[in-house]
């Protein structure tokens, strides 16, 4: 079925359409043929009603002969044989109701007969228009609907990124503990595992309570104070109503990983990382502060900011935001994203 | 042999550590937290290997060879960075990946000893930077070596520099710095909108030239803020017009 009919108002907004292009058709036919207005509504309504109709089926024409695959001269011959058959039609119709009026109107066919070049010739002009817009509209429609699985394939990609570096050198301080605290060893081996099961476990889902994407921040924090020991240090503060909360799967995660690497790991003697979770009007506002380096050496993979503000802008649009404030020496970065009470169902 | 480590965790240290005490004749003469150690260090024990970590707060392990003596043996050890892998490949530096085992860090240290008394070539360190730099970014800083201390200077404060034999004299807040490096290498590192080879000797903040000075029918003179002024050639013209109007 055509997709404007499948949505009222989009008929409607359609049928409305109609009236200036029926009005302009009246008018020439009126003019053409000398009718008064009365003779002209009897001929030009039934006209348009059919017409609008007609002009719905290039649909299934233009899909059937789609503009990449079709050559030029079955693609014209094909659409202008059409176009001569539906304006035959329609003039048919029209003489049939003016010879039909012509008892109680008389002379009406005759007169009709000097609008019928020009009622012919726009009937066809305006079926040619809707098979261009016909084309154009499966145009958009193809090309958004492959912008939108290329986004879906981004998304999931960018949500299954565990960071390489951060297991190499999880790995590197495993095998360091086997030779000098085999205990400690196994321990981080298996807060590595919960953390990446953990997270291919969340990343498959879209939205998840934030008390699980704390949990999982806390299962990496746990794996980067094995590796950094007392250079990382932490205070968490979140109120308990935000643990309901919906939020997108692993976006918190990277914004601490983002404050361990870039902040944590280049001062020398460490410091604390401040998390911070509080409801508030627009929804829920989470804030990590951590100390940094402004003279560090320049690192060469800030994405992961990159990364989270580009699935809340493909998911929220403008009501989320991601702000980033850098002073002298702490480095703070904001999230609100708002609040929803129920899941997103997939349309 | 003597050899320092690097590397600002502990426990990447411990695995060196434990390798490098079963092996005969090896001294660990310092283990280093950052950058700055490392490289004081190196001037402090002369030693034939350094096993140099790649992120490391204060100086990157870039950074640190550029300021290190070129005979020191240096094998960088990282976790994760295909930049610097690919970088390390074509340079064909010694490298270690996170986590490494004990037959592949003998392997490594065989090399080494079989190669102590070579010298790197003075440009190796800038093109390991720029080929790790994302295409269109430049360097942020210039780190120099100040007696045993380091000293960082960060690229908008560099008024310019001057190539003087082997090395280039960096001219930065009233102060010159000196260090082993081509003027052309520093040129390709730094931003080519921000600094302008006026000279084949010199480079320049192009914020830092207030006006050009025609000299004689070929030569000029660019006219710095603080008055310093430093001649400018034919093609250092061309570039610095083109540069300033498009």
């Amino acid at each position: 079925m055509h997709p404007l009919l499948h949505n009222w108002k989009a008929s409607l907004l359609y049928l409305g359409a109609w009236l200036p292009l029926g009005a302009i058709l009246g008018l020439l036919i009126s003019v053409a043929g000398s009718l008064t207005a009365l003779e002209t509504a009897a001929i030009i309504v039934p006209v348009t009603v059919i017409l609008a109709f007609v002009c719905l089926s290039p649909w299934y024409a233009c899909r059937a002969l789609p503009l990449r695959s079709t050559g030029a001269g079955r693609l014209l011959g094909q659409h202008l044989l059409a176009a001569m058959v539906v304006s035959a039609a329609v003039l048919m119709i029209a003489r049939i109701v003016a010879s039909s009026l012509s008892d109680v109107r008389p002379g009406l066919d005759k007169r009709f007969g000097g609008a019928d070049p020009v009622l012919a010739a726009m009937v066809a002009m305006i079926y040619l228009l809707s098979i261009a817009m016909h084309y154009v509209v499966i145009e958009a429609q193809t090309s958004r609907r492959s912008e939108l699985l290329a986004r879906e394939a981004q998304l999931r990609a960018l949500k299954a990124q565990v960071n390489p570096h951060f297991l190499f050198n999880s790995l590197n301080s495993i095998s360091a503990l086997t030779a000098s605290d085999p205990v400690r060893a196994r321990e981080m081996c298996i807060q590595l595992a919960d953390f990446l099961r953990t997270s291919l476990r969340l990343g498959e889902r879209a939205s998840i309570p934030f008390s699980e994407e704390m949990e999982l921040t806390r299962m990496y924090l746990n794996v980067e104070q094995v590796r950094f020991g007392r250079r990382l240090q932490l205070a968490l503060d979140v109120e308990p109503a935000c643990g309901e909360c919906e939020v997108p799967a692993l976006v918190i995660q990277p914004l601490v990983e983002n404050a361990v690497k870039h902040g944590i790991a280049l001062l020398e003697q460490g410091g604390e990382i401040l998390m911070l979770g509080r409801l508030v009007k627009e929804g829920l506002r989470f804030t990590i502060e951590n100390p940094y380096d402004p003279l560090a050496p320049a690192s060469r993979s800030g994405i992961g900011l990159a990364n989270v503000r580009q699935r809340l802008e493909a998911r929220y649009g403008n009501a989320a935001r991601l702000e980033v404030e850098a002073s002298d020496d702490v480095y703070r970065v904001t999230l609100l994203v708002p609040v929803r009470v129920l899941p997103v169902r997939p349309s | 042999m003597k050899v320092v480590i690097a590397d600002d965790e502990e426990l990447a240290r411990g695995v060196l550590r434990e390798y490098l005490e079963k092996e005969p004749g090896i001294e660990i003469a310092a283990e280093c937290a950052n950058g700055f150690e490392a490289v004081k260090a190196v001037a402090e024990y002369k030693p034939d290997v350094l096993f140099l970590d790649v992120q490391m707060p204060k100086l990157d392990g870039f950074e640190v060879l550029e300021l290190i003596d070129r005979q020191v043996a240096v094998v960088f050890v990282t976790a994760f960075d295909q930049y610097a892998m690919r970088a390390f490949d074509a340079a064909a530096v010694d490298y270690l990946l996170k986590p490494f085992g004990e037959s592949r860090f003998r392997a490594a240290l065989e090399k080494i000893k079989r190669r102590t008394g070579e010298i790197r070539p003075a440009e190796l360190s800038t093109e390991l930077m720029n080929a790790v730099r994302p295409a269109g970014e430049y360097l942020e800083r210039i780190v120099v070596k100040d007696g045993a201390r380091v000293h960082v200077i960060p690229a908008g404060k560099l008024d310019y520099a001057e190539a003087q034999d082997d090395y280039i004299a960096l001219r930065s807040e009233g102060r010159t710095w000196l260090k082993q490096q081509t003027i052309a290498s520093l040129e390709s590192a730094l931003h080519p909108k921000r600094f302008v080879r006026i000279h084949r000797g010199y480079l320049v903040n192009i914020e830092r030239i207030t006006r050009i000075e025609p000299n004689t029918k070929d030569t000029w003179t660019a006219v710095l803020v603080d008055g310093a002024r430093i001649p400018v050639s034919r093609g250092g013209y061309g570039r610095f017009n083109s540069l300033i109007g498009g």
